[in-house]
């Protein structure tokens, strides 16, 4: 059971020191791999050419490569401080991106061998968040003094917003087709800003939006669908909720009592959805329904990354 | 001293060393019953009193002899006795033919072992916890520098293959142009789907009721696949998948070859190579065999639950062992197996019995019979265990496919508790002595026999011998009396003075009130509950229908024990077991006597209307 081509994988990590491969419609464990003994995973991002699988964790960033039956990474990073939250691909897999607890967000040249550090921002606060505007220069970062970025990576331009007091920004999201920047905090509020297109190909124009009290708890994940219709926003208070973009008003809500989400993924289609849980179990949620459609079941402990890749086919 | 030449030394050691290498415990239940050092220790011992006998009227005292027969083994007086030296081997190996009186067989007990006959309640003398070390006699363990050694240098190795990167290196400003790129964003993309659905409003009127979101007509690859692999095709047992070994990192992990009997004939004869997690459980390991064969042979075999299946033991040539299969209770960490086949349950695995009681040999290998045995033993449980539940339930007609099922599964149940049974247990409960009188003891119950004694404490009462009685003898046990926590326990045992057939048994002193089932007046049977335990008279025999119902003249008696409704069901409950599975005459004669004095009652009461 090779990860072939024609195979779509769903990867989870958690705080059992393991990242599992997983096949994503029969739910079988394809492969294990060890992760660092003293971490639990935070992020894991797939390279666009879906060979390697990024993760990072307290005091480390690794990648593996999925083709090979090796379980072993293949590249290390040396030397890191404090947890790196978040990391990402650009599109092309030229470069990535990490944010750390050591008050920076990085950019990686992943062409050159092996990888250097291209860019560096300063947050000022620990990063808990980072993410990639779909015009591939941009990153909106969220930082734990409440802090949220959008910094332009080729110019070096930034702009920043502190939407509340007292609150650490937990996750931010920029919708796929560009319009919308969401920033999710640990008081389970969620804020929402309009991007327009600077006309002088310089950082996009920010204009708030909305205000989400979207949860009763601290919210740990936000993300938009593939088609940019529905925000996801997951939390600890044991639920995972959809809004609709338009209006951003409720549209589902995903319960699993007594357990955080940790992370979720929307199918490419925006109809299925992947929860990561504090049960150690990954689930597969039909959206319009409602239905629990597969879990992957394995991790002995809590689930809080996962990532999954889905294209779409031609109808 | 013993010496290689002792016989019984011989025999135990045999016995000890199959004990302690057998890493399974199976060996220990299948040979419980088969005790053979200790079955010619009773013989030496009895021997040994009419020895004394004999020397009571003026023979050569034993001791001497047997001290003559160590020290000179080739003394013209004992010329016979050499000739007769080869003798006891034979009649070793088929135990039961030609067993020669005993004091002509030249056969010493093993000092220690002679000395009680309780040795058995001695668990230090069976050296069941000596273990062997694989290291002892094949090849020793390198030093720890060889072996942290060759760990540097595997992890060495495996360092070089890992690129590795500087996390707080300098930064370095890209020198190409083109290396941060904007992208131009689709301008107005959340327009575009209305558009799109605008122009395909056709196709989207079926899809509205699927969807109300996301209906433009796109599909992914996910939502494909998984139309292609419906809900059912999901594996059944990948709740086991997490008890694989190679899914789970730093933990100990177990690696064993499993023949999978139900495969079809080229697979079946090959094992399935699997990695368990130590800690998994063998009902554990048994689904994540049979989820690893759906996953290999997917359309091989249409598996069952888990519950159908056992390990068993097996050869690395895929023969299976008749052994009773591994205990789903257990953790896989326990067993020492390299092979093993995973098979539908048996009944009952047939168990090789040789039983000494009976004059002659008789070695039952349960095969076909065994199902049919087995399942009627374990009805007899229940029905005597609890006989309203047995009426309860074949009142209901119980023919649904679905009771049919829970009984197999009971049955599986049971199986435990009969592979248990045998085990000797001891349980500390006060016997009602004398119609009122209670004092403490420990009972104990094993697969040979049932032991009763006085605890040390007892103040008023003169200390009593202890009662020792083979299980031979027992014919039956029943709570006969239970209320909220308490209950009246009831051990039917062959009374002793009607026979001549009961050997060792002690006379019972703790006078147990004496009665004859066929007692007319003890008519109402389990129902019945006397005010003051135990009261049951003993001038049965006086009533018209005791002539005429026993058949044979075997008389029963009976000891009441008051003790927790708990441990009595347990008591109960195993010494049945053990008495069901020795299907012994006396059990099944008192079982008849009580049927037939039932009808009787019932026929006499029906005459009374």
């Amino acid at each position: 059971m090779e990860a072939t081509e024609d195979q779509l994988i769903l990867a989870t990590g958690g705080y059992d020191h393991t990242i599992k491969v997983w096949q994503a419609h029969t739910g079988n464990c394809i492969k294990t791999m060890r992760f660092v003994e003293t971490s639990q995973v935070n992020a894991l991002d797939r390279t666009p050419d879906k060979t390697r699988l990024a993760a990072c964790g307290y005091q480390c960033i690794r990648l593996y490569d999925l083709e090979s039956n090796c379980t072993a990474p293949v590249i290390n990073f040396d030397g890191v401080q404090k947890n790196v939250t978040r990391l990402g691909f650009q599109e092309e897999g030229k470069w990535m991106f990490t944010a750390g607890e050591d008050h920076r967000v990085r950019i990686w040249d992943m062409i050159s061998a092996p990888p250097h550090c291209s860019r560096v921002f300063d947050c000022q606060a620990p990063v808990n968040a980072a993410c990639l505007h779909p015009n591939q220069v941009e990153i909106a970062m969220g930082s734990q003094n409440g802090g949220v970025y959008l910094w332009d990576v080729k110019s070096e331009e930034h702009e920043q917003l502190v939407p509340e007091m007292d609150a650490s920004i937990q996750d931010v999201a920029i919708s796929p087709d560009g319009h919308y920047m969401a920033a999710a905090n640990n008081k389970g509020n969620c804020y929402i800003w309009q991007l327009s297109i600077n006309p002088h190909q310089k950082l996009s124009i920010i204009c708030p939006k909305k205000k989400i009290q979207a949860h009763s708890r601290s919210i740990l994940r936000c993300k938009f669908s593939p088609d940019s219709r529905l925000l996801v926003t997951t939390s600890g208070d044991g639920t995972a909720c959809i809004w609709k973009t338009d209006d951003f008003t409720k549209w589902r809500e995903l319960s699993i009592e007594n357990y955080w989400v940790w992370d979720a993924a929307f199918s490419a289609d925006s109809k299925w959805l992947f929860t990561a849980s504090s049960d150690g179990i990954a689930r597969l949620w039909k959206l319009y329904t409602k239905a629990l459609a597969r879990d992957y079941t394995g991790h002995s402990k809590a689930i809080t990354a996962l990532s999954f890749k889905d294209e779409i086919v031609a109808d | 001293m013993a010496t290689y030449s002792n016989q019984h030394w011989l025999l135990s050691h045999i016995r000890n060393s199959f004990i302690s290498t057998d890493d399974t415990g199976i060996c220990e239940t299948v040979m419980l019953s088969d005790d053979m050092p200790k079955h010619y220790l009773r013989r030496f011992q009895t021997a040994t009193t009419t020895m004394d006998a004999h020397r009571r009227s003026g023979h050569r005292p034993p001791q001497a002899t047997q001290q003559q027969r160590n020290s000179v083994p080739k003394t013209p007086d004992t010329a016979t006795q050499s000739s007769q030296r080869s003798a006891p081997l034979q009649h070793m190996i088929p135990p039961r033919i030609a067993d020669p009186p005993l004091q002509e067989v030249d056969f010493y007990c093993y000092p220690g072992l002679d000395l009680s006959d309780d040795e058995d309640l001695d668990m230090s003398t069976h050296s069941f916890d000596i273990q062997m070390y694989p290291e002892v006699g094949a090849h020793r363990f390198r030093s720890n520098t060889a072996q942290k050694l060759e760990k540097l240098d595997i992890a060495k190795r495996k360092a070089a293959r890992i690129k590795s990167v500087n996390y707080n290196e300098e930064v370095l400003p890209p020198d190409r142009q083109d290396f941060f790129m904007r992208k131009p964003v689709n301008v107005r993309p959340a327009e575009k789907p209305s558009t799109s659905t605008a122009t395909a409003t056709a196709t989207k009127v079926e899809k509205t009721s699927e969807d109300d979101l996301s209906d433009e007509g796109v599909k992914s690859k996910l939502s494909e696949q998984l139309a292609k692999s419906p809900k059912q095709t999901q594996n059944r047992f990948i709740q086991y998948a997490r008890f694989d070994g190679t899914a789970q990192v730093g933990m100990p992990t177990k690696r064993i070859n499993v023949y999978v009997n139900m495969l079809p004939e080229p697979e079946r004869n090959y094992p399935l190579k699997i990695c368990v997690l130590s800690t998994a459980k063998i009902i554990e390991v048994i689904g994540l065999v049979c989820y690893k064969t759906t996953l290999q042979y997917p359309d091989a075999v249409q598996l069952k639950s888990v519950q159908h299946y056992a390990l068993y033991m097996t050869e690395d040539n895929d023969d299976m062992d008749d052994f009773p299969p591994l205990d789903n209770r257990e953790p896989c960490s326990k067993f020492g197996f390299s092979h093993l086949t995973l098979a539908e349950r048996r009944p009952l695995a047939p168990v090789t019995r040789i039983d000494y009681q009976q004059g002659t040999k008789s070695i039952t290998s349960m095969d076909d019979k065994a199902a049919v045995a087995a399942a009627r033993a374990l009805e007899n449980i229940n029905l005597n265990g609890d006989v309203t539940d047995g009426a309860a339930g074949t009142g209901d007609g119980g023919d649904s496919p679905q009771d049919h099922v829970k009984e197999y599964e009971k049955r599986l149940l049971n199986h435990n508790d009969m592979l248990e049974a045998p085990m000797h247990r001891t349980y500390r409960l006060s016997i009602i002595d004398k119609r009122f009188f209670k004092c403490d003891v420990t009972l104990s119950v094993s697969g040979e026999r049932i032991e009763i004694d006085q605890h040390k404490n007892a103040k008023f009462w003169a200390q009593r011998k202890p009662v020792s009685t083979p299980i031979d003898l027992v014919a039956h046990c029943e709570i006969v009396e239970q209320r909220q926590l308490k209950a009246l326990l009831r051990i039917w045992l062959k009374s002793n003075s009607s026979s001549g057939m009961s050997s060792s048994c002690t006379s019972a002193p703790m006078s147990a009130s004496i009665t004859s089932l066929n007692a007319g007046n003890n008519t109402t049977g389990i129902a019945h509950s006397p005010g003051s335990p135990g009261h049951y008279p003993s001038h049965s025999s006086h009533s018209p229908f005791g002539q005429v119902s026993s058949m044979s003249n075997i008389r029963f008696k009976h000891y009441d024990f008051d003790t927790d409704v708990h441990t009595a069901e347990q008591i109960r409950n195993k010494l049945n077991c053990i008495l069901e599975m020795r299907s012994s005459d006396i059990r099944r004669e008192f079982l008849h006597q009580r049927v037939r004095k039932q009808e009787k009652q019932q026929a006499k009461r029906q005459l009374k209307l």
